[in-house]
């Protein structure tokens, strides 16, 4: 019987991960920092997911009871690992909570922090109460309160999505796409033309990247169904004039400026590295990447190594990812690990 | 010339005084030339939603600006002014008076369908321009052209008849557009028609013209067609005034 592995994060990836390892009979103890398992599509309130439609609290709700039911899994609340010593085989964590556990190997399942509006100020959030972000909006959806402007709470006309908030910009340091907010917004787009027919929905983008085959369920059928309109033009500033937000750009298409009017502006945020990750990197030994994510050492042989043996990591800690390839992610990480329990020396791929 | 590229801002967006003097200093003529942006200030939701009302217009949502349309289009190729990409986008943003400028271009299709071959998305763009067309007739922006007087005799004589006769249709197609009968062509033509055609033909082609021939039970058809066009046309009028109203309501709340 070997000790047990060690997953930090009970989002998605880590809960896969857990769910992985029990299946086969490894013990685990799963620590998240938050006082419940979910992670961001559990805490930050997400409601219908891309892409089954299925709302998050049954999709990752189910993950969390499954998990929370196995006796191979132990959950520990509340707590972060704040010492991580040893070798493969033997490492010893410190939690915050005074516990220590004897490990065979880590996942990291650290995921990701939602970036935060107030750094793009010339788009208005944090100054106009009809500001808000997708994930308000999910949360919007989710509690059953419908999309309503937050200042009044009358139902919208007019909704102006942004996307690439806090992403593929070198003027705020994230040059990276963050992949799943275009899909989310099509989502969006469509939950709120369902639940406001006469409410007008508009995107502003720069390159709509609703990847693979999310291009016939989102783009095209939040045009073609839903009659969400899409306009090229990376908004310059969002101010108002005392009833409405004003919108103001460049409409790429025609040449020409814009100054239009919304009730609602909703910035697509994208996905920051976790706040923590200097930290955790820190801790654990391990290297972070050029924009600030969990590096992995090896992208073919073995899935999810980091630059350490014996750690491995999973999810949105490694980069923006979604839900379903996070899951996919934690499976695979935990296969990673036992195949390394067993064949403690990896042959290269 | 202060200004270079003149050619390419509209004429009534030049703003020149010829007498102007700011703070002292006289800046009259080209001095105090400055160029108005033309700033897009709102969308009319209605306009798509009118236009995809009429026959053809009805999957005009579906664009996403990739252009295969004007890059196929014949009439492009001869005029780059037609644009139909363009006024997809104009009529989607709802930015009416930028489509109304291209009133007199838009009903130049020619129908030759390579753009609904092209189009990835099936917008099929040639129907958007004849619902186009349409629009700008119904909405009173363009006066019947000769062509689309001599479709409306064309039509209603074979809805009545089920049959064309020619010098019918000559005759009204040339009172309806306030043409008189005796061109020197139609002289020239008719003393022709007179000299070779024989006998036989010639009687028939005059009886024709005193009785208007008819398909034999044609008024079931003729019924028909009618009940068919009437449906149709109370339909879109209703499309277009319903859409009207919304702008009335709307300016009725900015009031």
């Amino acid at each position: 019987m070997t000790k047990p592995i060690l997953i930090v994060g009970g989002g998605p990836a880590g809960l896969a991960a857990a769910h992985s390892l029990g299946t086969v009979g490894q013990s685990s103890i799963l620590v998240e920092k938050e006082d419940k398992l979910g992670g961001a599509p559990i805490l930050s309130g997400y409601a219908k997911l891309v892409p089954t439609g299925e709302w998050a609290r049954d999709a990752i709700g189910g993950m969390v009871r499954r998990v929370e039911g196995d006796s191979n899994v132990q959950v520990i609340t509340g707590a972060r690992v704040a010492k991580f010593d040893g070798t493969p085989g033997s490492f010893t964590a410190e939690l915050s909570n005074g516990d220590s556990l004897d490990v065979e190997a880590a996942i990291l399942c650290s995921g990701f922090t939602h970036f935060d509006s107030v750094n793009k100020p010339e788009w208005g959030f944090g100054t106009f109460e009809d500001v808000v972000t997708t994930t308000q909006v999910e949360q919007m959806i989710s509690s059953g309160n419908g999309v309503r402007c937050p200042s009044d709470g009358r139902a919208p006309k007019r909704v102006a999505i942004l996307l690439c908030v806090g992403s593929r910009d070198r003027q705020i340091g994230r040059e990276w796409c963050s992949k799943i907010c275009c899909t989310v917004s099509s989502n969006l787009a469509m939950e709120i033309r369902e639940e406001l027919p006469d409410c007008h929905v508009y995107i502003y983008y720069m390159d709509i990247r609703t990847f693979g085959l999310y291009e016939t369920k989102y783009y095209w059928r939040s045009q073609e169904e839903f009659k969400v309109k899409y306009i090229k033009a990376r908004i310059a500033e969002v101010t108002s004039d005392g009833e409405k937000l004003i919108v103001k750009g460049e409409d790429t298409l025609v040449k020409r400026p814009i100054t239009i009017p919304f009730d609602m502006v909703v910035h697509a945020i994208g996905m920051d590295p976790n706040v923590d990750n200097p930290d955790i990197a820190a801790t654990f030994g391990i290297d972070l990447e050029e924009h600030g994510f969990v590096s992995s050492a090896n992208k073919y042989g073995a899935m999810g190594a980091t630059s350490r043996a014996g750690v491995y990591v999973a999810g949105a800690a490694t980069g923006p990812e979604t839900i379903d390839d996070s899951i996919a992610q934690g499976h695979a990480a935990a296969m990673a690990v036992l195949s390394g329990l067993h064949q403690p020396v990896e042959k290269s791929a | 010339m202060p200004i270079h590229e003149k050619s390419l801002i509209r004429p009534e967006n030049l703003k020149t005084h010829e007498q102007l003097v700011i703070d002292g200093v006289d800046v009259s003529g080209h001095w105090s030339t400055f160029i108005e942006p033309r700033v897009v200030t709102d969308y009319n939701e209605a306009l798509e939603e009118e236009i995809s009302a009429l026959p053809g217009g009805e999957h005009i949502h579906r664009c996403w600006q990739c252009g295969s349309c004007t890059n196929s289009c014949t009439v492009n190729a001869i005029n780059e002014d037609f644009n139909p990409r363009y006024w997809i986008y104009l009529i989607r943003m709802g930015m009416e008076s930028e489509l109304l400028r291209d009133k007199d271009i838009i009903w130049q299709c020619v129908s030759c369908n390579k753009c609904t071959y092209a189009c990835p998305r099936d917008v099929f763009p040639e129907g958007v321009m004849k619902a186009t067309s349409h629009w700008l007739e119904r909405k009173g922006h363009t006066p019947k052209s000769p062509s689309m007087h001599f479709d409306e005799v064309f039509t209603e004589q074979i809805i009545k008849t089920g049959k064309i006769e020619e010098s019918r249709t000559i005759r009204r197609f040339f009172s309806r557009t306030k043409q008189g009968l005796f061109q020197d062509w139609m002289i020239e033509m008719v003393m022709r028609l007179l000299k070779h055609l024989p006998i036989g033909l010639l009687t028939r082609m005059g009886m024709a013209t005193l009785i208007a021939p008819r398909t034999r039970n044609w008024s079931g058809a003729a019924n028909a067609m009618q009940e068919y066009i009437a449906e149709q046309h109370e339909k879109q009028e209703q499309a277009l005034t319903l859409a009207q109203l919304v702008d009335v309501a709307r300016e009725d709340a900015a009031a």
